[in-house]
């Protein structure tokens, strides 16, 4: 793979820790259900991660209850909009519904 | 939409297999993204691993952000132990309005697992 730079090697492209750490593994396979959900959803649905969103959320939910996971708030994580997309859809509903 | 493809590699004498999950997830600019790899070791004694990543192109890997991963900490694996390995990341928004990413509908997340100890 070429990489750039006169010297070759991966210049300007330090590896950046995550922002939130380091998942523990997960020995004893917890989660494990959550997870097959989720690449199933993924394989059945075109790959597309909005629409396999619960099941990740799931899976992180898994993590957080086994202890293998920082717990938090996901709306911090991303999940915020699946929130405000029902409520916009949920509005949507009423308006035309109303008539405006 | 942004397509994530996954690669993964060990480094030689390294005797896990390693693989990503899925081939790919398909993602919008600033939308959080799980994705798994899985790690088996294949030899009959303990091993200690650590991984590093790139992001291919290299121009969009600034855009590639990692919430968490099980990367930069080392990993042991006994015997025969199968294990899922999972990164949940986002691209930065920002990707969409670079014009240097135009034409850029791909990245590929490389991860190469590399033998640190044998118990």
């Amino acid at each position: 793979m070429s990489a750039g730079g006169a010297f070759g090697g991966n210049r300007g492209a330090r590896p950046v820790p995550p922002e939130k750490g380091v998942f523990p593994l997960d020995h004893m396979h917890q989660c494990d259900l959550e997870k097959k959900d989720y690449i199933g959803c993924l394989k059945s649905s075109g790959h597309q991660s909005e629409n396999c969103r619960i099941f990740s959320k799931k899976y992180l939910e898994c993590r957080m209850a086994k202890n293998l996971m920082a717990k938090q708030d996901l709306s911090e994580l991303g999940f915020r909009n699946e929130r405000d997309l029902e409520n916009l859809r949920e509005e949507n509903n009423g308006r035309i519904e109303n008539g405006s | 939409e942004v397509v994530v493809q996954f690669n993964a590699d060990v480094a030689d004498g390294m005797p896990w297999k390693f693989i990503p999950t899925q081939r790919e997830v398909r993602v919008k600019p600033g939308e959080s993204a799980l994705a798994f790899y899985t790690a088996e070791n294949r030899s009959s004694t303990p091993i200690t691993g650590v991984s590093t990543y790139n992001v291919t192109p290299m121009k969009a890997a600034v855009y590639f952000n990692k919430i968490q991963c099980f990367c930069f900490e080392e990993q042991r694996l006994l015997p025969g132990e199968q294990i899922d390995m999972p990164v949940f990341f986002y691209i930065d928004p920002e990707f969409e309005t670079d014009p240097r990413m135009d034409g850029i509908n791909n990245l590929i997340l490389s991860y190469t697992f590399f033998k640190v100890n044998e118990d």
